[in-house]
């Protein structure tokens, strides 16, 4: 019927011809539109196509570089991290000395890995290990975050406390990351590493331990015992692990045995700030010589008091606030007469080893102050060289070949000649041509610190205060 | 050796005394509870040191300059976040404990740590007292902790100002109505209590070196001070101070230094078990009055 009207040249015809017209166009355009859509949902299939395929691109090359590291493709830096308590002096000035070495060798090239050079980036993080109530698994997640987070090749300086490093060591034998430990002392690190040396082998000590300090404070006690008489000792030490562990060889090992009389012994918790019972109980008791063991920036308020007191003993130990030529000018001049223990040269100059000297000035120089710390900077700066040499000899930054080129080590330094033993301590001695060394100095009335021991390094005799008085 | 203990236990009595004067003032007798006040002892010890090394005045305008600004720093906390939380007991404890724990921890964070941090004494020195050394320092401390007592009882007993302070602690409702504004009586006594912080922090850090965490150990032992000889005496403060001073003493010369620490903590509890409101407190629990 449509197809008989549709035909003829009526009017109805024509309607009819214009009304499939019209419906063509909306055929046509429904089937743009339908050609449109399918176009779009092609082109639209293709995106989604397209961006799963990058989504997936991205994750495989994600998942490539997860794998960069162990994979062992070439690092373009050595990433040296230093985990410490860094609001500390020592810590402080360890990190110093370190960006000074850091700087001194990426000035010169950097370090040869294999054909190229690579410079050294320091990475760093406030574990705060030292300051009183922080716990150590707060202290070790520092470690543990700067492992993983900054992919460390290596760690200089490491905990403060020696609590810290026992408890660290799983963590840097878990990540296996070579660390120059510079701080913590307590030998028990390396009796722990002796009896799993290949789990603890990436554990280095380039510091004294507490032995070799208690090596230093037994000379000075003989010296004293040879120049004056003295045999009274009074002990006064900090309530950490280092000190305490010093306090009891040198109890043990040498005044036990040396004839020396033990007239008391005072612990005080980290914080203390009031040591009058102690002194009034050294001079009641008779104490010729008070031996202090103390890293505390409070202890300074010890010879404050030693001097108001007039306590006829003479200071000889180790006072952390003492070892730096601000001393005088903070504690009003009240400690002409202390001797004072350096753990590792470097820290002070040494007028008969140029190297210490030349550290010690670079330090002033780069930093427009001097060393203030006693311990810490020297085997720090000390440490990075240790490692570049490592490197260099290794051709490679893998951890277990540093490791191995790292027990090697034979080198002078601005501590001395730097060896290590079987348990991966550094070498101490009394001889900077043979051995890392140590000293211990004494305040003149003037304000200056001289080196009195060991006599390889010694610029003058002892002098007592006016109101000790000799035993011979 | 016992005579030092007994000169030296004396001293520390006063020193303990000095530190818990101010506290006694805001928290015994204005019932303001101050828990920053071992912060504001160490912001005037640090205040008085950058004054006196950074802008190189004079030490005793130094010292000035940090007592008014402690007393200042007190004024401005009770107006700006106690004057919410007045009566809110709890609330100021914690809100002030805040304050205190921010201004301290600031410190550290601006790397006020270290031994260089000291303060010079008045008068360079020592007296032998029968055998017994005591420095100029330790005296001048004896001297200021008997000035301020002296002028505290006479402030609090005698002044407008110091009635004023008692009456709002007794019953702030009734004070107000006699015309006494509170607020401000208030604000007087936390600022006040600073500026005595001030005063101790000014005479007795020179004695040592100044550290973040010696505000924790003011705060502790103002505390057992005041909770031992009784909120709102005095007269309390005083002999609690020589009771805890003595104790102190006597277990650091012959226990050990370690259990010092312990000391103060200890008598805050005995005290809370056997005499809940102090030996010469006025606000007796409960328990006490049946």
């Amino acid at each position: 019927m449509i197809n008989c009207i549709l035909h003829t040249k009526t009017r109805a015809g024509a309607q009819e011809r214009g009304a499939i017209r019209v419906s063509l166009r909306r055929v046509g355009r429904v089937g743009i539109k339908f050609r449109e859509f399918n176009l779009l949902a092609f082109k639209e299939g293709f995106v989604m196509k397209g961006r799963a395929t990058r989504l997936i691109l991205v994750i495989a090359l994600g998942f490539l570089a997860l794998l960069w590291g162990p994979l062992g493709f070439a690092a373009d830096k050595i990433v040296l991290g230093v985990p410490t308590s860094l609001t500390f002096l020592e810590g402080e000035e360890s990190l110093k000395a370190v960006q000074l070495a850091v700087s001194e060798i990426n000035a010169k090239g950097g370090v040869k890995v294999g054909d190229g050079m690579l410079q050294i980036q320091v990475e760093t993080i406030d574990i705060r290990d030292a300051a009183p109530g922080v716990p150590v698994p707060e202290a070790l997640l520092g470690l543990e975050k700067i492992i993983l987070e900054k992919k460390v090749n290596a760690i200089v300086v490491g905990p403060f406390r020696s609590e810290a490093l026992m408890a660290g060591m799983d963590i840097i034998a878990k990540y296996k990351v070579p660390m120059l430990g510079t701080i913590a002392m307590s030998p028990a690190s390396q009796k722990k590493l002796m009896e799993a040396p290949d789990k603890y082998k990436y554990i280095f000590r380039v510091c004294l331990n507490a032995k070799y300090f208690v090596g230093y404070l037994i000379g000075t006690m003989k010296y004293l015992n040879e120049q004056f008489g003295f045999n009274k000792v009074f002990i006064m030490n900090q309530d950490v692990a280092w000190a305490r562990a010093t306090a009891d060889i040198m109890i043990k090992n040498f005044f036990a045995k040396a004839g020396w009389e033990v007239i008391g012994q005072e612990t005080y918790p980290t914080g203390s700030s009031d040591f009058s019972a102690g002194l009034m109980k050294a001079k009641t008791k008779g104490a010729q010589v008070i031996l202090p063991v103390f890293d505390m920036p409070q202890s300074g308020i010890l010879v404050k008091q030693w001097n108001g007191m007039r306590a006829p003993a003479l200071i000889a130990g180790f006072i952390s606030p003492l070892a730096g030529p601000g001393a005088w000018q903070t504690f009003e001049g009240k400690i002409g007469g202390a001797m004072n223990a350096i753990f590792e040269l470097g820290n002070i100059p040494a007028s008969k080893y140029p190297p210490a000297t030349k550290f010690y000035e670079a330090y002033e120089k780069k930093y427009g102050k001097p060393i203030e710390s006693g311990h810490g900077p020297a085997p720090a700066y000390e440490s990075v060289y240790l490692l570049a040499a490592a490197i260099e000899r290794a051709g490679s930054l893998d951890a277990d070949k540093i490791v191995d080129e790292l027990k090697k080590s034979d080198q002078q330094g601005v501590m001395g000649q730097i060896k290590f033993d079987e348990s991966n301590q550094v070498i101490y001695g009394n001889d900077p041509q043979k051995e890392a060394i140590g000293c211990v100095y004494q305040w003149t009335n003037d304000g200056k610190r001289v080196i009195v021991f060991p006599s390889s390094v010694a610029e003058a005799s002892i002098e007592l205060p006016d109101f000790v008085k000799s035993a011979k | 050796m016992f005579l030092g203990t007994l000169i030296y236990g004396f001293i520390n009595g006063v020193i303990l005394a000095l530190v818990a004067m101010g506290f006694n003032l805001t928290f015994g007798i204005s019932g303001v509870a101050n828990f920053s006040y071992g912060a504001i002892y160490i912001f005037a010890g640090f205040l008085t040191w950058t004054i006196f090394h950074t802008l190189a005045l004079p030490y005793i305008l130094a010292c000035v300059l940090s007592i008014i600004c402690a007393a200042l720093l007190g004024a401005l906390m009770y107006r700006f976040v106690l004057l919410r939380l007045r009566g809110m007991v709890v609330s100021e404890v914690i809100a002030t404990f805040a304050i205190g724990l921010a201004i301290l921890e600031a410190f550290r964070y601006m790397g006020f740590i270290g031994f260089k941090y000291t303060l010079p004494v008045f008068w360079d020195g020592s007296v032998d007292l029968w055998g017994v050394y005591v420095d100029y320092q330790r005296l001048a401390i004896v001297g200021i902790g008997l000035l301020l007592t002296v002028f505290l009882y006479f402030f609090i007993h005698h002044t407008r100002i110091g009635l004023a302070f008692r009456g709002i602690a007794q019953d702030e409702q009734t004070a107000l109505s006699l015309g006494i504004h509170s607020d401000w009586i208030a604000t007087l006594s936390v600022a006040f209590g600073a500026g005595l912080s001030a005063i101790a922090a000014v005479a007795i850090l020179p004695l040592g070196t100044i550290s973040v965490g010696g505000g924790y150990d003011v705060l502790v032992n103002a505390l057992a001070v005041c909770i031992v000889g009784g909120l709102g005496s005095a007269i309390g403060v005083v002999l609690a101070s020589f009771l805890i001073g003595y104790a102190q003493m006597i277990t650091s010369t012959y226990l050990g230094a370690s259990w010092v620490m312990i000391v103060s903590l200890v008598a805050i509890l005995i005290i809370l078990v056997i005499k809940p409101s102090g030996l010469f407190g006025k606000q007796k629990e409960l328990e006490e009055r049946i």
